[in-house]
């Protein structure tokens, strides 16, 4: 199965195991601009865009599922604002920004972005992100892209007025540009700011309970219930929605193992990992490493395994492993403690690397490097997690 | 214990040459091969504006980024730094501005210069000695004809590159010292080509992760040189509201003042020519230079932002560093550590700060040159 295919198979299971059977439908039905996106599928695509924002953006439906909300962004998008939405996705909470979009053909528009995740009743994982887009109809001076609940947003000193006075006059006709869209510009300029009307705002949230309301329903049928608000801590082990987007760039087969949980299981598998194993996701999370052991696996190499783990020290072992149907590889294992911000470890990443695969790949990177390239990418991505917040003054 | 195989065929001549040279010029590294990543033409050309560069953060880990995430855990795995920079426990300081603050004790216990008394980390002259310690060079970085971005596992270094130095005593994971070298020379000051190629490079890199610091108070090592490395979370100043001030030109250039932060900020951003805004930063510098103003530059965003932080003047020999600028202090000792407060560190930045009326000038120097060059 091809790599496409395979994804596009997550994006329907997406929504598959969750939501019952008419559910598109029925989100069809609203009139809004909407895109629903998953993060525990590589790349954090879209699963689900409406009729309505297709259009808008005259986009097809095929176009735009599997590819991150980021293909409606183009230079003028504020890279603030974006940063800001990835902060609310790392938060795993709502955001309500004003934000350019494009069209297929180039043209920007500006609109309000109102984002919110949906978590599982249950087990409080973050299942989706609902993004709702109204566009910004009337136009006014506000202070592009800031957030809008920013408690600074009265502090809007624009600076033209002191900085033309001083400069030549050469420069000022060179200034004057900022205050008005300059009368030669093409179809493709726009507004430097914008700030949506309250009751666009009003419309954004509205129309996000709508949606939350219709998944809320269809998730009921299938006992997976979903709720706007986190009811339940997610258990050990749970890999937050940032952490997965992150790993989810890794393209490497490897696993994170928690040395903190009994039985060291297995919390997070790339998809490459289960494309060399063969298995699928569910049947891996919570084993521990041993699942890959076999007829042929030495069984001191599993307690090889757990001495790493317990000495806390990077290392690398040549283990026999087998995939599901039983065929086996030679994997050269690297494992490595990987720490969050805590400065503690929080997991261990096993990097395999099949050895029968010795070829450069098509960058021209050993497997060497490939391996400890992505040892280093999930030490990077897992250092953001934990982070406390405090000046204790006791 | 380890046992990952590197590419084991670096082979070097060693020549005996003093390393009072390594000021002056980078013959000392002739004769040895090392990895030599080479920018495709089209990273580096002319007119290259945003519009044809992705300003999609990759959907996959890009390969110069792979390059050097492998080189700086090969590294590590080889006990080539002074302690492991990720057992340091980082945390935001309660207030308004989520300042980061980190506990470095590694850091002071090897370092030359023994402070005194001061509780700040201050700065970490770049000691490359490639006699003793060829490993610390991981790779260079050097442009090409060539249509696409090539790894050579082992090459000569070339006339113009940018030498990729691992700093032993990190600040955080894939902390490095980027030092162009042009014609054999290192640069004794800062302009536009060095700037774009740092920008490229971010670009290229393509992680949110990354940013490149520079600072223009460097009292150990007189030649240009850039630092960078993978902060795990944005820096507080990123997330400060800003002011754009000036705009909407042909060529793109934005500049905005960042409000409600307690050093004077300004943020420089492009839709178009990242050739340009790199020229254009470089004449601000050099005239702030001239002016005996002190700046420090950080590089956010995937070369998309650059921030330039503006400091007093000085007499003194006091400066502080790009990423306590950003919001991220270091701390050596627990107590302080524990006891640092928001108010501390908004006084610590605003006694470094330019005053309000130097920055005045300072933002009508930017638009004037700016639009010299936004035509």
């Amino acid at each position: 199965m091809s790599n496409m295919d395979s994804k596009l198979r997550l994006i329907q299971q997406s929504f598959n195991s969750r939501y019952s059977e008419w559910v598109r439908e029925a989100l069809d039905e609203l009139s809004d601009n909407f895109t629903i996106t998953d993060p525990s599928i590589s790349g954090h695509p879209l699963v689900f865009a409406s009729r309505s924002l297709l259009k808008m953006l005259s986009y097809s439906r095929e176009e735009v599922i599997g590819q991150n909300g980021n293909i409606f962004q183009g230079p003028k998008t504020n890279r603030r604002t974006v940063m800001e939405i990835r902060e609310a996705i790392r938060e795993e909470r709502g955001i309500q920004v004003n934000l350019v979009n494009y069209r297929k053909d180039g043209t920007p528009f500006w609109m309000l972005f109102h984002m919110s995740p949906v978590f599982g009743k249950e087990d409080g994982r973050v299942i989706h992100f609902v993004a709702v887009q109204v566009p910004i109809t009337r136009r006014q001076r506000g202070n592009g892209g800031v957030r809008l609940s920013e408690e600074a947003s009265g502090l809007n000193e624009i600076m033209f007025g002191s900085c033309r006075k001083e400069v030549d006059t050469n420069s000022v006709l060179e200034l004057g540009r900022v205050l008005s869209s300059d009368s030669s510009s093409n179809v493709l300029d726009i507004e430097e700011t914008c700030e949506a009307s309250d009751f666009e705002k009003r419309r954004a949230a509205n129309v996000f309970n709508s949606i939350l309301t219709v998944l809320t329903h269809y998730s009921e049928s299938t006992g997976r219930l979903v709720c706007g608000k986190r009811c339940s801590v997610p258990g050990v082990g749970y890999i937050s929605s940032s952490l997965n987007i992150s790993l989810g760039r890794i393209k490497q087969s490897f696993v994170l193992i928690d040395p903190h949980l009994p039985g060291l299981p297995i919390v997070y598998a790339s998809d490459a990992f289960l494309k060399l194993t063969g298995y699928d996701r569910h049947e891996i999370l919570g084993l521990n490493f041993a699942v890959l052991n076999g007829a042929d696996t030495n069984t001191s190499s599993e307690y090889q395994i757990q001495e790493i783990i317990q000495n806390e020290q990077a290392c690398t072992v040549r283990i026999v492993c087998y995939r599901k149907d039983k065929s086996s590889f030679w994997n050269s294992l690297h494992l490595s403690p990987v720490r969050n911000a805590s400065g503690k470890i929080a997991y261990f990443v096993g990097v395999q690397m099949e050895e029968e695969c010795k070829n450069m790949d098509r960058h021209g990177l050993s497997p060497e490097m490939r391996q400890l390239s992505t040892v280093g990418a999930v030490k990077v991505a897992v250092r953001s997690l934990s982070m406390a917040a405090g000046s204790s003054k006791s | 214990m380890v046992s990952v195989k590197w590419l084991e065929d670096k082979n070097f001549r060693t020549k005996s040459r003093k390393s009072k040279q390594l000021e002056h010029s980078c013959l000392f590294l002739q004769g040895m091969d090392f990895p030599i990543y080479n920018f495709s033409s089209q990273s580096l050309e002319e007119n290259t504006s945003f519009e044809g560069m992705s300003c999609i953060t990759g959907e996959e880990q890009s390969m110069l980024d792979a390059v050097l995430l492998s080189q700086w855990e090969d590294r590590m795995l080889k006990g080539y730094f002074k302690y492991d920079v990720t057992t340091s426990e980082i945390k935001v300081i309660t207030g308004k501005m989520k300042f980061l603050s980190q506990l470095n004790e590694g850091q002071i216990t090897d370092h030359q210069f023994k402070s005194e008394g001061k509780k700040l980390h201050e700065f970490y002259p770049l000691v490359f000695d490639c006699m003793k310690h060829p490993e610390e060079l991981l790779f260079c970085l050097a442009s090409s004809k060539k249509a696409k971005s090539e790894l050579t596992p082992s090459a000569d270094v070339p006339d113009s590159a940018v030498l990729v130095i691992i700093n032993v005593t990190p600040v955080e994971y894939g902390h490095v010292y980027l030092v162009p070298c042009f014609s054999n020379k290192l640069y004794p000051f800062l302009d536009a080509r060095s700037i774009e190629i740092s920008t490229r490079l971010a670009a290229e890199i393509n992680n949110q992760s990354f940013r490149m610091f520079y600072d223009c108070y460097r009292p150990n090592f007189s030649a240009v040189y850039f630092e960078a490395c993978y902060l795990p979370h944005p820096l507080p100043v990123e997330f400060r509201p800003v002011s754009t001030f000036f705009g909407g030109g042909r060529r793109g250039i934005h500049i905005c003042s960042i409000i409600d932060y307690p050093i004077k900020t300004l943020s420089f951003t492009t839709t178009h020519n990242l050739k340009i805004l790199a020229a254009a930063i470089s004449e601000i510098c050099s005239h702030l230079e001239e002016k005996n103003v002190q700046y420090n530059l950080m590089i956010s965003d995937s070369g998309k932002r650059v921030f330039l932080f503006l400091q007093k003047t000085c007499a003194a020999s006091r400066a502080i560093s790009a990423w306590e600028c950003g919001g991220y202090f270091l701390y050596a000792d627990r107590y302080e550590f524990d006891q640092v407060t928001e108010d501390a560190m908004l006084n610590r930045l605003s006694s470094f700060s330019l005053d309000d009326c130097d920055f005045e000038a300072v933002k009508q120097l930017c638009c004037s040159i700016a639009s010299k060059f936004d035509v």
